[in-house]
């Protein structure tokens, strides 16, 4: 059986389906499957025993329910697939929905069909969490960003942009990875960061979009809208806005008029994309990956070719990005679920664990991560 | 004093009618006929022959099917227990003597569960024969009287031996009279002292009485003039007292005191002899003593009793009796926990009854019955996922009362056993292990888990096994029976990981020594010679032993058995906790017997080794016997070259006492493995404290060997005895800190660093031995600079040494300051300072580990030392469990890999962190208590670095070092492993 992802929404009071996603060659499970899934859930829950996940020798099944209403249930064969990883990816999923339907529709289930409609609409974003990607941040929780050599100017062009377009939340992005943003955007919660990144990521390329959302924890009732403007292909700058003004409005006024001139650091911006930090900056020709965290903002720097795409491509023989990816994930989550358990203060004896580093030798070229502390 | 687990004592009233087929009943009757003219005939028969001829204490533990398991404590701890007992529950254990004529009944009725009553019994039996001896050697005249009356009454002489539920006299006696509580053991007192015509009353109580001129006849005599009906009674007055006794240890008798009853049986010179000689066992008994002084001393002293603590072992060992812990239980008992034995196969005619596809629950509180009401999830999981993946369902975690608690499943057949187990006190991959390991023991002890679970008579038993089970699961502290803290806080932080590793840890000794146990071992295993030899009966042997292991205070110290094999001993003997107990002083007399399944064999039997040839379709027997620290575990098989077990044989004494003997043989090599236990660890280890600058470490500052190198190469051999000194010798103290150096450093907290010797000193370097000599073997790496005062003595002794380990064989032939030189070798890290805090190396061929001993861990005493430790072992724990997922996945793809090895394969298998060989963590920590305000903590990391080799045969490593030296872990491994694969 090949590794393949299974994802089930079911209205926790009725046990209907509300979908199924799946990524993978894999068929989807006949509907008595999806019941048992179910089944036993709610069979525990009515005992007060919460499961919350199992595990076979190849395959893990985690259940959540959220706010009471929507059961979601992830059953997966990829190896790499932790406890930990699950629950984010669950997590990240709920809200989602949460983003682009409103919390409302999600707990009060009066309408199931037009439930099922309305959710259609976060396919892409959800199928986007399934899918491997070059992201990371549904792993970390943090906001994948880009370090561009222009820093100063696009963070100088963006502030004005968005002050003229009467807001305070705007954000740069380079193929679904954070230039730049104004301060008040990195103030949204990190998963909401995270997760309008990964929206505007994985929806069709336009040159524009008005598109309604909801703060899954700023607002998650009241809807805001998200305006998107396309700069130069692949980078894309984000408005973060109520009634006004209207999308014509900043289109034909603003953007021409702020980003114009900047022309030239948005392509650099493109080119480094795949590097995520400026070529000056020298790195050690052994390293094939790297993750960097900064806890404090919630952005990383998710590298998987250092060198340049054509540079990785004459050692990809040895170590695909792919693989890098594999691996750089893994150890994220075995360093976080071993050593940083997310939320304890671990110290009871008073030594203060001030900080900490992994390293890992396998027999496939290094893994070395220094990770957050 | 002895105990049986009281799931066996079902089986206790027939242990009469144990029948034994083959040689054995031959042997039993001519031990009879043996014992019997033995009592007629000689008169002058000395007391060690009568003990020959006892029957052994424990024969009538053995069940009906042939298991034992007798464990009697030594006396010291005998003493403690019964005393805590009889605090909590007073009163229970008495023993009203009837009338003068003071009788011991022995009643065939069937016997209550009550082991004390049991107990009673037995040595009842016991004394009946000392006491038989002890009137022939008087006078024959009434030996033979007392034959006759034997012949006439096969019981023996009959006495009166009840409960006595509510002594009254206890409460409502008068001022001047008090009860006093002794706690009496006639099997120590030797039949010899008896023969010389010591009384009881001194032997027994150790009061001594004496007799008035008109009357002069001592205890023989007494015996004399009951029969002549003359009665001159007296009272018993307190004349002295002897040192050490009961009485004396009790400190509320005092000499002029009289002793008036004992257990409420009025007692005069008269009968006092005779009303002692009916103490049957070890035992509490109540003295009446009338006083002059009710003085507040005696009280005050009883109160204390009360007061006194009671202490851990009683936990452990009142476990594995079997007694009552409910205490025990009641603290576990709102911690959901569960082990469940489901069957997958329902039929549906039957769905009416409850509960009928569980066969086995343990325990029955609350908590757990949660879990066991959501038994259907399980059921459903194992079934479905089972039929969409293929895969084995492995477990499932559940959240109850907002904790997480895993559960683990095990699929035999149409049969699953799930354990539950609270997450917070075991990490789910623990779990896997633990489960692995219980469905071992149990497959060990019961051949199958159907055969375990599916047995009704089973139950009490398995109900005893896992509350042992979730005890040592869930507060590991309470069985921990270590006496310091220190060593305790290494044990149970230890112990969740040590557990769970596949090995035995092993002691390396000195050659010499391992010669010795080797011989001894050998010697048992070829059973070519008195007893167990063919030609002493002239017939098959009963067993053939086919191997054995020893035990030293917890720790392997030989091995004639394969790993198997091994493991599965050690398995069983850790889950009842043998090691531990053996660890102090505690065992007076330990006998397993019962049959066994070994794993060995329920494998070969799918698939021979080696074609053509089979394992003989024998049936196997474990043999523990225990003896103070040692503990000696004999494999044997009936069947193939010995004769076939028929039913289910018990111990066999000649066996037993084989074994024993070879104990007491060992027993002789005691005090050199207690030197190994003590003697400086051969890799010397490091204690983290001394790495951070503090005002309070004089004694370890002192220490640094760069003042006793400026000191000169003199002191470089008292600096290594200072190691073991190194906790309160003052003249070291006095002279180590002369160097003003050391002061100023340890007082600015490391504020000047502007001579090298202070600088060095808060660096780090207070390793254990200064001068670094290299083993020869290990010249090669050894570092240049501390080559040549090493190379002094490498001439001077042309003995090579066989591996790092067997430094201590040195220490007979050497000279004092020589040996103390060649500790100096075995330090395992590089550079100038030993760094290594703690290591475990594991061998899964030999299935052995090493890692320092609790002495060796006590002596580094420092609280972030302790911390470390345990740092260390929990962070093994979560490096191990990547270590088995590796493993794991290996395992799965490997078979693919042989098959097709194409590069596709290969490839495509390579997801995941792929063949993970070294993990390695670093921490950093500052004391905790960190008083200074102005300047930042003194901050001093280190790795604990896990490395797992798969070539050329599994082995798992785990060391603790400091950062300032980068240590290559293969390196230290290689050291380390020097002396366990040759």
């Amino acid at each position: 059986m090949a590794a393949s992802v299974q994802l089930l929404c079911l209205a926790t009071s009725s046990g209907v389906p509300l979908y199924c996603r799946s990524k993978g060659e894999s068929r989807q499970l006949p509907f008595s499957v999806i019941g048992s899934l179910n089944g036993v859930h709610m069979f525990g829950s009515n005992q007060d025993v919460l499961l919350t996940s199992t595990c076979t020798d190849n395959t893990r099944v985690c259940w959540r329910v959220f706010q009471d209403s929507i059961t979601l249930i992830v059953m997966t064969s990829e190896e790499d697939a932790s406890d930990l990883y699950l629950g984010r990816l669950l997590d990240n999923i709920f809200s989602a929905m949460v983003l682009l339907i409103g919390l409302d529709d999600l707990v009060n289930l009066k309408n199931v069909e037009r439930l099922k409609r309305e959710l259609r609409a976060c396919y892409k974003l959800i199928d986007s969490f399934l899918a491997a990607s070059d992201w990371i941040g549904d792993l970390t929780q943090c906001v994948d960003c880009v370090v561009s050599p222009d820093t100063d100017i696009l963070q100088e062009a963006l502030d004005v942009f968005v002050g003229a377009a009467e807001s305070n939340f705007g954000c740069l992005m380079v193929m679904g990875k954070v230039v730049v943003a104004t301060e008040k955007w990195w103030r949204l919660a990190a998963q909401e960061v995270m997760l309008l990144a990964w929206l505007v990521g994985s929806l069709a390329p336009s040159s524009s979009r008005d598109y309604p959302i909801y703060l899954p924890q700023g607002s998650p009732t009241v809807p805001h809208r998200l305006m998107t403007f396309q700069l130069v292909p692949g980078v894309e700058v984000c408005l973060l806005c109520g009634p006004t003004p209207s999308l014509q409005q900043v289109q034909a006024e603003l953007v021409e008029r702020f980003w114009s001139p900047l022309l030239e650091p948005l392509k650099g911006c493109l080119r480094t994309h795949q590097r995520c930090f400026p070529t000056s900056t020298p790195l050690h020709p052994s390293i094939l990956g790297l993750l960097l965290i900064n806890r404090e903002q919630n952005k990383n720097l998710f590298i998987l070719q250092p060198h340049g795409v054509e540079h990785s491509q004459q050692q990809g023989a040895a170590l695909p990005p792919t693989r890098r990816k594999s691996i750089l994930r893994l150890f994220y989550t075995l360093a976080v679920s071993a050593y940083f358990p997310a939320d304890t203060t671990e110290d009871k004896s008073g030594y203060i664990l001030t900080r900490a580093f992994c390293f890992e030798v396998t027999a496939t070229p290094l893994v070395i991560g220094p990770t957050p502390g | 004093m002895s105990g049986q687990i009281p799931a066996m004592s079902g089986g206790c009233s027939g242990c009469q009618e144990r029948s034994y087929e083959t040689p054995y009943t031959l042997e039993d009757g001519s031990w009879e006929s043996e014992s019997e003219t033995a009592s007629t005939a000689s008169a002058g028969r000395t007391g060690s022959c009568s003990s020959d001829d006892l029957e052994p204490e424990w024969l009538d533990d053995v069940q009906k099917n042939g298991e034992l398991f007798y464990l009697e404590l030594s006396e010291g701890e005998e003493d403690a227990l019964i005393q805590a007992n009889s605090t909590s529950a007073p009163l229970i254990n008495h023993v009203r003597f009837s009338e003068k004529e003071a009788e011991v009944i022995t009643d065939h009725k069937p016997k209550e569960p009550c082991k004390h009553e049991h107990r009673l019994k037995k040595l009842a039996n016991v004394l009946k024969k000392k006491k038989r001896l002890y009137t022939h050697s008087c006078s024959k005249g009434v030996a033979s009287k007392a034959n006759e009356q034997r012949s006439s009454q096969p019981p023996g002489p009959t006495s009166i031996l009840k409960h006595q539920a509510n002594p009254k006299i206890g409460v409502s006696v008068q001022l001047s009279y008090k009860d006093v509580y002794v706690y009496v053991n006639p099997n120590k007192i030797s039949d010899k002292a008896l023969d010389e015509g010591a009384k009881l009353l001194e032997a027994f109580v150790g009061i001594i009485h004496q007799p008035s001129r008109k009357n002069p006849v001592a205890g023989k005599l007494s015996d004399r003039l009951t029969s002549t009906k003359m009665t001159t009674e007296e009272r018993l007055v307190v004349h002295s007292l002897v040192h050490g006794s009961a009485a004396m240890k009790c400190g509320q008798i005092l000499i002029g005191d009289a002793l008036i009853a004992v257990n409420d049986v009025e007692v005069t010179t008269e009968n006092i002899e005779r009303v002692l000689s009916c103490i049957p066992g070890p035992m509490q008994v109540k003295l009446t003593i009338e006083t002059l002084s009710p003085g507040p001393v005696g009280t005050g002293l009883s109160v204390e009793h009360i007061a006194k603590p009671i202490p851990t072992v009683n936990n452990l060992v009142k476990l594995l009796w079997g007694q009552d812990t409910t205490d025990l239980q009641m603290e576990i008992g709102n911690i959901p926990h569960i082990a469940m034995y489901l069957t997958l196969k329902l039929e549906s005619e039957n769905s009416k009854e409850e509960q009928q596809e569980i066969l086995y629950q343990y325990p029955m509180t609350d908590a757990s019955q949660k879990l066991k009401s959501v038994r259907g999830i399980f059921l459903t999981l194992c079934d479905m996922l089972e039929n969409i993946t293929g895969g084995q369902v492995i477990s499932s975690s559940l959240l109850l009362n907002g904790k997480l608690i895993n559960v683990d499943y095990w699929k035999e057949g149409s049969n699953l056993l799930l354990i539950g187990l609270p997450a917070e006190r075991v990490p789910l991959p623990q779990l896997r292990n633990m489960i692995k390991n219980v469905v071992r023991t149990l497959q060990y002890m019961y051949n199958s888990l159907d055969s375990a679970f599916c047995k009704l008579e089973n139950v009490p038993r398995l109900d005893h096994f896992f509350s042992l089970y979730f005890q040592r699961a869930i507060q590991p502290e309470k069985l921990n029976c270590s006496a310091s803290l220190s060593s305790w806080c290494y044990s149970s932080s230890s112990a969740l990981f040590l557990d769970s590793l596949p090995g035995v840890r092993w002691l390396t000794l000195p050659q010499d020594i391992k010669v010795d146990i080797d011989t001894a071992l050998s010697d048992l295993e070829s059973a070519d010679f008195g007893e167990l030899s063919e030609d002493y009966y002239d017939m098959r042997r009963l067993y053939v032993i086919l191997g054995s292991c020893l035990f030293f205070k917890g720790y392997l110290i030989g091995n004639h058995l394969p790993k198997d094999d091994l493991l599965d001993i050690a398995l069983y003997c850790q889950h009842y906790c043998l090691l531990p107990l053996a660890a102090e002083q505690r065992i007076g007399q330990l006998v397993i017997w019962r049959e066994m399944f070994p794993y060995r064999h329920l494998l070969s039997s799918h698939e021979p080794i080696i074609e053509g040839y089979q394992e003989p379709k024998g049936r196997y027997f474990l043999l523990i016997v225990g003896l103070r620290y040692f503990m000696l575990c004999v494999l044997l098989e009936a069947g193939g070259c010995a004769s076939k077990a028929i039913g289910n044989p018990g111990p066999d004494s000649v066996y037993v006492d084989q074994v024993k003997a070879t104990l007491l043989q060992l027993e002789g090599l005691e005090a050199s493995i207690q030197d190994r236990l003590g003697s400086p660890t051969t890799p010397c280890l490091s204690c983290a404290d001394w790495f951070l600058p503090s005002r309070d470490k004089f004694e370890s500052l002192s220490n640094s060997p760069i003042i006793s190198k400026l000191q000169g190469t003199s002191k470089s051999t008292q600096s290594s005895t200072s190691r073991r000194t190194l906790f309160g010798d003052s003249s070291l103290r006095m002279q180590k800190s002369s160097p003003p150096k050391s002061n100023s450093a340890s007082d600015n907290g490391g504020e000047r660093h502007g001579d090298a010797s202070s600088f060095s000193m808060n660096f780090s370097p207070y390793s254990t031995s200064d001068m670094i000599k290299k083993h020869p073997r290990r010249e090669s790496q050894g570092s240049g600079g501390s080559e040549g005062s090493g190379s002094i003595f490498k001439n001077k002794k042309k003995q090579s040494f066989p591996n790092p380990f067997y430094m201590g064989s040195m220490k007979k032939s050497l000279s004092e300051t020589e040996t103390e030189e060649m500790y100096n070798i075995t330090k395992l890290t590089s550079g100038s300072e030993n760094t290594l805090f703690h290591y475990i190396s594991l061998e899964t061929v030999q299935g052995i580990f090493i890692t320092p001993t609790h002495i060796e861990v006590a002596q580094l005493n420092g609280s972030t030392h302790s911390q470390l430790i345990k740092n260390f072992h929990r962070c093994c724990l979560s490096i191990r469990s990547v270590f088995q997922q590796t493993l794991d996945k290996w395992e799965r793809k490997y078979p693919d890999i042989i098959h097709n090895s194409t590069q596709i394969n290969l490839r495509k298998s390579s997801s995941g962190l792929g063949p993970l060989k070294e993990h390695g963590v670093l921490f950093q920590c500052s004391p905790e208590n960190w008083t200074d305000q102005k300047k930042p903590p003194a901050i001093m990391s280190y790795w604990v670095v896990g490395r797992l080799f798969i070539d050329p045969h599994p082995q798992e490593l785990y060391v603790c070092f400091h950062d300032s030296v980068t240590e290559v872990a293969v390196e230290l491994a290689f050291r380390l492993s020097f002396g366990l694969v040759t």
